[in-house]
């Protein structure tokens, strides 16, 4: 089983890209995929990923060095902003955790971040600026790009 | 030349903070200030949409207790629209909302408020997190603490129809009702949380009260406030999460006042500060005097240990042992007006109100899962729209969380106000960061173990400073000593 996480608000402008990606993406056929939205990271992050070969984490990203609405893919390691719960802990130390206590956990390698550089992620609103409007189907093709990727790897859920 | 020292964005609470600290040409401790750039305009933001969406809309105010928002605005729906919840459907909303409870409070405890004691206050600060706790307590106890999360907000999901922002509230009702297999589940997860929550108070009267240096540190003066104590009753005067009166008592112990929480504007104002978003809310029969003690002043916190200070007692049997036990520990048990407790006015004994109110709901899960009536099928009843005003309250694990909603003839909401349960505790915050601030930095000495005490003053209250969590990267922790005349950064230290 694949878990394709949307971080962030639906109500915060361009903070509800990854939500937004996740609906676009669960209308779709993805056998074997599991989509969930979500607000928090840190440990709740740490229950969805539980018992998954691989996951996808979709945000926005603020970073003043790339244009909003550009697309990134990277490993975890490029912090999503919503990924670093400060009620409990980030990602990375949550995933240590969890290995720890030797929960089924995929490796750092399998987990794959999509985030869309935004514009505005605090103006309360359900619209995403024009620009993160216009990445929604690019961030929709990078997921649907990697889990096609994963899938060819593991033919058992492939079909 | 006068300093001044930011820590920004403060660690371990849920959004961003910012504490101020000023210093004086002698490096003493002049004032200090807990600053939250919070979002503003969710409730403008409301406005002009359909009522029964907002308990799907305020759960998404924070990741973290989206459980509180979306019980609350259902409260408000069930007097907006006139329709009281039925016995069934609040059961299942009580169930939903103690399982919360569980999970949040054992958060805090062993990820953020715990390391202080577990690993140690001036432990270095890689060490001061949750994992610090593990490796001094055991893996076992992890292992404990990532399952009562899990099953709990399994739990959760099937009773409220999605895991992290469930859905399931409506004007009155509850839209599924509960089957015997999920009423079974509940059963055996509600005493699995009794368990839990045994072994976490065992752990802190070990760790933390069975240390004479912790024990004297809670007990101690530094984080001491005697201020008035808010709180959700039931018609016993014992705490009630989801539904009762809201009783203030003063610093002595007196009963105040006690109101429904549809009367809270005849009882609550908000100051404001020009340094800050967030407003301080006071008690509207005394009045703003200011960031200070007594009962003379409006201050007042609505925290787990508010809650004891104004209960005469625990709803269930394991709670109400650990209460009186709590009560003795600090000399206070029967020596109040009436022969009720004294208030506890010591802040840090706030993380073991917190853990008594972990087994309490434990324990209120447990009675409710054993109800005869838990299956219920009469969840949901018609509605229809009318012009009126709902005001909706429950205790949300920071404090008292009201959601106060109007609306025209068509359901269409055209005024909202939220008050949340950290704002209650925003004035008090403030007075224990500058008291710890002003007992523990002297001649301009700034260490990591001293700002991690001050930091105390504000992680025992349990802060969510944002109504959206946007922590950035690892949420670093920066102190900057500036001249206050022009700014000059005379210092900087760096963590995270």
């Amino acid at each position: 089983m694949m878990v394709v996480i949307g971080l962030g608000s639906p109500f915060l402008t361009d903070d509800s890209v990854g939500p937004r990606v996740v609906r676009e993406l669960a209308g779709e056929e993805h056998p074997g995929v599991r989509f969930v939205e979500a607000h928090a990271g840190g440990l709740l992050l740490l229950e969805e990923l539980s018992g998954t070969r691989g996951a996808i984490i979709i945000d926005a990203l603020l970073d003043e060095n790339l244009p909003p609405g550009e697309v990134v893919v990277s490993g975890i390691q490029r912090a999503s902003h919503n990924a670093a719960c400060s009620h409990d802990c980030g990602l990375p130390e949550a995933l240590d955790i969890g290995r720890a206590m030797g929960m089924p956990l995929p490796d750092d390698s399998d987990i794959s971040l999509v985030a869309v550089v935004a514009r505005d992620v605090t103006t309360f609103s359900e619209a995403l600026t024009p620009e993160v409007e216009a990445a929604v189907q690019r961030a929709c093709t990078a997921v649907r790009s990697i889990l096609a990727r994963k899938n060819a790897g593991s033919p058992a859920e492939a079909s | 030349m006068n300093q001044r020292i930011t820590i920004d964005p403060i660690t371990r609470l849920e959004g961003h903070g910012r504490i101020e600290i000023f210093l004086d040409d002698a490096g003493e401790v002049v004032s200090a200030y807990f600053q939250v750039p919070e979002l503003r305009g969710f409730e403008s933001f409301c406005v002009g949409r359909q009522a029964e969406e907002m308990p799907n809309i305020t759960n998404r105010i924070c990741g973290v207790c989206p459980e509180a928002h979306h019980i609350a605005a259902a409260k408000a729906l069930d007097e907006l629209f006139g329709t009281p919840c039925l016995p069934a459907a609040a059961r299942i909303r009580e169930l939903i909302y103690s399982a919360f409870f569980v999970t949040d409070h054992t958060t805090h405890f062993y990820c953020l408020g715990g390391p202080d004691f577990i690993v140690g206050p001036d432990a270095p600060k890689e060490e001061r997190n949750i994992l610090g706790v593990i490796r001094k307590v055991g893996l076992d106890a992890g292992k404990a603490v990532i399952a009562c999360r899990a099953r709990n907000h399994e739990l959760i999901k099937k009773l409220g129809g999605r895991g992290v922002h469930l859905c399931g509230a409506l004007p009155g009702g509850w839209s599924v009702a509960v089957t015997p297999e999920i009423a079974d589940e509940a059963r055996q997860i509600a005493r699995q949380n009794i368990e839990f929550a045994l072994f976490s108070l065992e752990t802190f009267h070990r760790i933390v009260l069975g240390n004479a240096a912790y024990r004297d540190l809670v007990q101690g003066d530094l984080y001491a406030h005697q201020t008035y104590s808010m709180g959700t009753v039931d018609a016993h005067n014992a705490p009630n999460f989801y539904d009762g009166t809201i009783r203030v008592v003063d610093p002595a112990g007196n009963e105040f006042t006690r109101y429904r929480p549809q009367e809270y504007l005849d009882h609550i104002a908000e100051h404001v500060e020009p340094w800050t978003y967030v407003k301080f809310p006071y008690l509207k029969e005394i009045g703003w005097k200011g960031f200070v003690d007594g009962p003379a002043s409006g201050v007042y916190q609505a925290t787990p240990l508010a809650r004891l200070n104004v209960a005469d007692r625990m709803a269930t049997p394991r709670a109400q042992a650990e209460f009186e036990r709590f009560f003795d520990a600090f000399g206070c048990r029967g020596t109040g007006p009436g022969g009720r407790n004294s208030p506890v006015h010591h802040r840090l004994a706030t993380h073991w109100a917190r853990l008594i109110e972990l087994l309490y709901a434990a324990e209120r899960m447990q009675e409710l899962a054993d109800h005869p009536d838990l299956c219920d099928p009469k969840v949901r009843q018609a509605v229809s729209c009318r012009a009126g005003v709902g005001i909706g309250s429950v205790e949300a694990p920071r404090g008292t969380l009201t959601h106060h909603f109007t609306c025209d003839e068509h359901g269409i909401l055209t005024s909202v106000n939220l008050v949340v349960g950290t704002t209650n505790n925003n004035a008090p915050i403030g007075m224990s960061i500058a008291k710890a601030a002003k007992g523990l930095i002297h001649k301009g000495v700034v260490s990591d173990g001293i700002l991690n005490r001050v930091e105390m003053a504000f992680r025992l209250y349990d802060p969510c400073c944002s109504c959206a969590t946007h922590a950035i990267g690892t949420a670093p922790l920066e102190v900057t000593v500036r001249r206050s005349d022009d700014g000059t950064i005379l210092d900087r230290i760096s963590r995270g």
